[in-house]
């Protein structure tokens, strides 16, 4: 135990001292604290622009109709529809219409032919468009309000039949979907990088120990049990450090610029998260990392050449974004529960994802989470003694890579 | 402090790499592990450190079974190496706290090796900004730093100049002088006679050779005679047939029975205008390449 400190505290202090490790923990909180800021240094660069509080000069967008009586109606509803536009009636030739939009003095025209029919003209069609979309719906509508009046019903009594609002209330029993979507979306993006960076780094780790030959001295000097502990958990708390450090300035900078996020409904559900799934976050995060960290070192240590470990740690990494695949195509099509995730979230190499998602995306029963978790944490610990056996067996083969077959009997016998 | 292998075995996988190992140091002596590449070696002192275990056999001190949270072993491995990217005074003080020192007498010790061994002024450096014998020299700090019972040296020489060969042999003199066992691996004969009182020569996994150093060179048949003299003609011409060169240009006598010694000594000095005489007794190289060799005769053959 205590060399396991000693251990931990050297490995520990690395990460701390390491300035790469340093520098990218600073410049992700520099990016984090530039994203969360936009919004206010874009508002105080707006208003020192609109000093004398002109409102913004809007882009002009053409309308003519070609049955001079539809234009009243015409030119309202889209006024109506287009409020970021200023909308202007025109009866000039289509020619001139089109010159002036290549000219750039209007963005777009509708030129309405019919009753039901339009041509819509633009310069260059942004694939975001859907200003057709909207002016169907403003045509539609001028024309349903037509035909009503036609009927005999008047023109109050048809804008009332036209504008009906329907109330509706939604109550959720169990979670809400599109709320958990994007932080469910980020936490297991920062799982699936995490782990993989520091896997590697836990590999890499080792594998220079053992081609600088400081384990020569090293494992003469600690148990294998103690170095591999050490190694892996103090590589996870520097990973957790980056987490904390990254979304606690998220978080910080978030609540500094709140009021200028208020309608970002997505940024606003990300930092709405509620503290229990943060704790399965936590308790997920841990275990998963655990259990891929001790088999990046298991391998780490059966590697004599750091070129090598790119090749060697190649089988984890494949299995690692396997489960991540498999998490992610289940958590984007919104149905978490499938047969196949269900039985993801017990397999110890994928349930750190697969269970936490189907947590955060849908209802999971008490039982089955602590089943999930309580299989994580038995085979984090037999997957950690193996590994140290393997480590003890691998760090002191030199030469080529050792197979698997020979490291296992080895271990067996060791 | 007696440290004894007692009948160690060990096979890794099909291949049997120690058969029967027996062999014992004394605290306040050093002890020579000899033996060509591949003969054992290290695997004996792996398994003497417990980074595995023997197949079957026992390591004792004084008679009983190790206890390895209590002895501390100092080891300089041959495949020298520590960190390189890292501040020394931090890895020296990380290596004897493993060892079982409080940070405190780590670092104090650390110090004391440094200025001992004249490290000092690289104390805050990185490993990588010495010399390759700098470096050795902050190796030998990590297995005696933390005031080991036994030192095990493993070609603790090579890669030396002759002054820091110097300075380690005070130090090594020093640690025996302290009442430790001391263990060498050498292929450096001249420093293994320089040091070892008892030595033990593995080949092929097995002991073929253990004893006092002394013993062993007495027990050889002295009926061999060792003559150095300015004018070899006529001696030569005498004694054709007996008398063999050597190769730092003596004369080896071969004598027909034990009972001739003093005869042709007496006629040697009588007869003859020489510098020495004296009855030959073989180096250790000489013992070394007699049994280790035996692989390479059987190679040969």
């Amino acid at each position: 135990m205590r060399q396991f400190g000693k251990i931990f505290k050297f490995e520990f202090k690395y990460y701390l001292k390491n300035k790469v490790f340093i520098s990218v923990t600073i410049f992700l909180v520099l990016l984090i604290a530039g994203v969360m800021f936009f919004p206010r240094v874009m508002n105080v660069v707006k208003s020192d622009e609109n000093g004398d509080n002109e409102p913004k000069k809007k882009s002009v967008m053409l309308v003519k109709a070609e049955q001079s009586e539809q234009s009243d109606m015409v030119l309202e509803a889209f006024v109506n529809s287009f409020a970021d536009y200023d909308v202007q009636l025109t009866e000039e030739e289509t020619d001139a219409v089109k010159d002036k939009i290549i000219s750039g003095e209007a963005e777009c025209a509708f030129v309405v032919t019919g009753a039901t029919s339009y041509t819509y003209y633009v310069d260059n069609l942004s694939i975001y468009d859907s200003k057709t979309e909207v002016a169907d719906e403003a045509l539609k509508s001028v024309y349903q309000m037509n035909a009503i009046v036609e009927s005999g019903i008047t023109m109050e009594g048809a804008q009332e039949i036209m504008g009906v609002q329907i109330e509706g209330t939604t109550e959720k029993l169990g979670v809400d979907q599109m709320q958990n979507y994007w932080y469910t979306y980020i936490m297991i993006f920062a799982l699936y990088m995490v782990i993989l960076l520091y896997g590697q780094m836990v590999a890499t780790n080792v594998a220079s120990e053992k081609s600088s030959r400081a384990m020569e001295l090293l494992i003469t000097s600690a148990k294998p049990v103690s170095m591999m502990f050490g190694k892996v958990i103090a590589s996870c708390l520097a990973g957790l450090i980056q987490l904390v450090a990254v979304f606690g300035s998220a978080f910080l900078f978030f609540n500094v610029n709140k009021s200028y996020w208020a309608d970002n409904m997505i940024v606003g559900s990300i930092f709405d998260m509620p503290p229990s799934l943060l704790g399965f976050m936590l308790i997920f995060f841990v275990l998963g990392f655990f259990i891929y960290a001790f088999l990046y070192g298991a391998i780490g240590s059966t590697v004599s050449k750091l070129e090598d470990i790119n090749t060697s740690v190649m089988p984890i990494t494949m299995l690692f974004i396997i489960a991540f695949m498999v998490v992610m195509f289940s958590f984007a099509s919104g149905t978490v529960d499938t047969v196949l995730m269900k039985v993801c979230s017990f397999i110890p190499f994928t349930s750190s994802m697969a269970m936490f998602t189907r947590i955060a995306m849908s209802t999971v029963p008490w039982y089955e989470i602590v089943a999930s978790i309580v299989i994580l944490i038995g085979s984090v610990v037999g997957v950690g003694v193996v590994s140290a056996k393997i480590y003890r067996v691998g760090v002191l083969l030199y030469g080529t890579t050792p197979k698997i077959g020979s490291v296992i009997k080895a271990v067996r016998k060791g | 402090m007696v440290l004894e292998l007692r009948n160690i075995e060990k096979s890794f996988g099909e291949k049997r790499v120690l058969t029967g190992v027996s062999f014992k140091a004394e605290s306040g002596k050093a002890f020579g592990l000899l033996g060509r590449n591949g003969a054992g070696k290290t695997t004996s002192i792996r398994i003497l450190m417990n980074v595995f275990p023997a197949d079957c056999g026992e390591v004792l001190v004084d008679g009983k079974n190790v206890d390895y949270d209590k002895l501390r072993i100092g080891y300089l491995p041959e495949e020298r190496g520590l960190y390189p990217k890292k501040i020394i005074v931090d890895q020296l003080t990380y290596f004897a706290e493993l060892k079982g020192m409080s940070h405190r007498e780590a670092v104090k010790s650390v110090d004391y090796w440094l200025g001992r061994l004249g490290m000092s002024e690289y104390r805050n450096k990185r490993l990588d900004t010495l010399s390759k014998g700098n470096q050795q020299k902050i190796q030998l700090i990590t297995a005696l730093a933390h005031n080991p019972d036994i030192v095990i040296l493993d070609e603790p020489f090579s890669g030396l100049d002759p002054v820091n060969a110097m300075l380690l042999k005070d130090v090594v003199k020093e640690q025996i002088s302290k009442n430790k066992v001391v263990l060498f691996s050498s292929h450096q004969m001249n420093y293994i006679e320089e040091f070892c009182d008892s030595i033990a020569i593995l080949n092929s996994g097995c002991v073929a050779l253990q004893g006092e150093l002394h013993d062993i060179k007495r027990n050889y048949v002295r009926d061999r005679l060792v003559v150095r003299t300015e004018y070899p003609e006529q001696i030569r011409k005498d004694f054709s047939g007996s008398c063999t060169d050597m190769e730092d240009g003596g004369l080896i006598i071969q004598l027909k029975s034990l009972d001739d010694k003093k005869a042709v000594m007496k006629k040697l000095v009588d007869d003859y205008d020489i510098d020495e005489v004296k009855v030959f007794e073989p180096s250790l190289n000489d013992i070394f390449v007699e049994y280790a060799g035996g692989l390479a005769k059987e190679d040969a053959k």
